[in-house]
């Protein structure tokens, strides 16, 4: 038995399923981040709002999903939430990709939450005089926001904001335990097919490991691209 | 998946590193007084937890009990993961492994097997309303299994155009089912048939496909190339077979008044040769 076969990973079956693998998680990693950038910037306006409901309901989203593990979420999005349901839309759903999506909004929920609290911190690094201006000016809260605020904040929230996308990276490996063939699964199936344990979890591991350090080098180009000014 | 990857790293780690072959196997259990063998605990009735004493129990566990009195040892049960068997054995963290193991050629090259301790078909279900009656109708249907075992690559051969998802326990593949993520499940016939007896009332819902999609045939896991292992265990097996008491152990565990309700046994402990 050779130490390290190579073969397993470059081509055939194996390689084609770890490969189908990755692609996967990189579809999930951009619909995930796609759904939760939005949400995360409504949070966190949520949580800045003058009107005190509108304020609970964004704690409350926020405190809710941050102290419930991924996995847990992971298991409801997919085993609970879509029972509730109607019969039709069920099936239909069903019939589809289910456990992608299911993923892909656990995933999404998740992030938003970390990625709501990342951007209301660089809203409160913008002086309140800032805001102050705005309102002087004759502008709302919303039109305060989007065009005196948010454009200084936003530019302050892109670091934390790949470092989230960094995570949210790791974590779509939680998708296996609802049978989604991403790159974790697959690297497990290939490992019972073939029991090269090395070989299938350093494909993984070495995958993980690039586009890991791509995210973080995106972060290092950002960082001195767009240094954030000096307010 | 964790037992998994901390399998997978051990093994990593022990073939860079060119662990070489030891000393007798069998003369090291005697020496240690037990014999230690993963089980799953989790695949009723061949070893489970018996809810009232908490000591796992079962059929495999009742052959195994039987090799260590052989021996003159005690026996130490450990549960391990369906995809942990085969490096928790290689790496010699157990002895023997008695998990519903499949033998088959591919597993040949890394492991050494009992006589065939068991003979299984493996099966679907489905539910009525689908309208499948055979295996071939599963073509293009979801399907759900269990990881890490014989269950998906047979149902990918018998069904090459299914869609197969596998979950971490069979429980939760035979709960996405119920919950219709899939047209059908497949697991071995014993197990299938104690899940569908946990249906109660619902079963009238279900339907299970009389085609076997492969016979397998499951034995006990021996480390390669411990023959003095190999024969105390082979040896126990035969004199269960010659005493009759293997037929009352099946009896006890899958017989005509248990949930399983075989009412045959169509297998003897007599070949660890498989076609």
């Amino acid at each position: 038995m050779p130490l390290f076969d190579y073969s397993l990973l470059l081509t055939g079956q194996y390689h084609d399923m770890l490969v189908a693998g990755l692609l996967l998680s990189l579809q999930l990693l951009a619909a995930s981040l796609l759904l939760a950038l939005p949400i995360a910037l409504v949070v966190a306006l949520l949580r800045l709002s003058p009107v005190a409901p509108l304020r609970w309901l964004g704690f409350a989203y926020v405190e809710s999903i941050r102290n419930i593990p991924l996995l847990a979420h992971m298991l409801f999005w997919y085993f609970g939430a879509p029972e509730l349901l109607p019969e039709g839309i069920k099936q239909w759903l069903y019939a589809g990709h289910i456990e992608a999506y299911s993923a892909i909004i656990a995933l999404a929920l998740y992030t938003a939450a970390f990625m709501a609290e990342d951007i209301r911190s660089g809203i409160r690094a913008i002086p309140a005089v800032q805001f102050e201006a705005g309102r002087a000016l004759g502008f709302g809260f919303m039109d305060t926001m989007r065009r005196v605020v948010l454009p200084q904040a936003l530019r302050v929230t892109v670091p934390p904001l790949i470092s989230q996308t960094l995570s949210l990276w790791k974590n779509t490996s939680i998708a296996t335990v609802i049978g989604v063939a991403e790159l974790m699964y697959q690297a497990g199936q290939v490992e019972s097919a073939t029991f090269r344990s090395f070989e299938s979890f350093a494909f993984a591991s070495a995958a993980y490991l690039t586009v890991s350090l791509a995210i973080t080098g995106l972060a290092t180009w950002y960082h001195h691209r767009f240094p954030v000014r000096t307010i | 998946m964790r037992l998994n990857l901390i399998a997978a790293a051990l093994a990593a780690s022990a073939l860079l590193t060119g662990v070489t072959a030891h000393a007798d196997q069998l003369a090291d259990i005697k020496k240690k007084g037990e014999l230690v063998v993963g089980v799953l605990g989790t695949d009723e009735p061949a070893t489970f937890i018996d809810p009232k004493t908490r000591q796992i129990v079962g059929y495999e566990v009742d052959l195994v009990n039987a090799i260590a009195k052989k021996i003159g040892v005690k026996p130490v049960l450990k549960q391990i993961a369906v995809a942990a068997r085969i490096p928790e054995l290689q790496q010699g963290h157990v002895d023997l492994v008695a998990a519903g193991l499949t033998h088959n050629k591919e597993r040949e090259a890394q492991i050494d097997f009992s006589l065939t301790t068991f003979v299984t078909g493996q099966k679907a279900i489905v539910k009525k309303d689908s309208g499948i009656t055979d295996v071939p109708q599963l073509a293009g249907k979801k399907v759900l299994t269990i990881r890490g075992g014989t269950q998906e690559p047979n149902i990918r051969k018998a069904v090459p155009t299914a869609e197969v998802v596998t979950f971490d326990t069979s429980q939760q593949a035979f709960q996405a089912l119920q919950q219709g993520k899939g047209v059908g499940y497949v697991d071995d016939e014993a197990a299938l048939l104690r899940s569908y007896a946990k249906l109660g009332p619902q079963k009238a819902k279900y339907v299970v496909l009389k085609q076997n999609l492969s016979t397998e045939a499951l034995a006990i896991g021996i480390k390669k190339g411990e023959s003095g292992l190999k024969a105390v265990v082979d040896d126990t097996l035969r004199e269960l077979e010659k005493s009759g008491e293997a037929q009352k152990i099946f009896v006890k565990w899958y017989g005509p008044n248990t949930a399983s309700g075989f009412q045959t046994r169509d297998f003897k402990f007599e070949s660890d040769k498989i076609d």
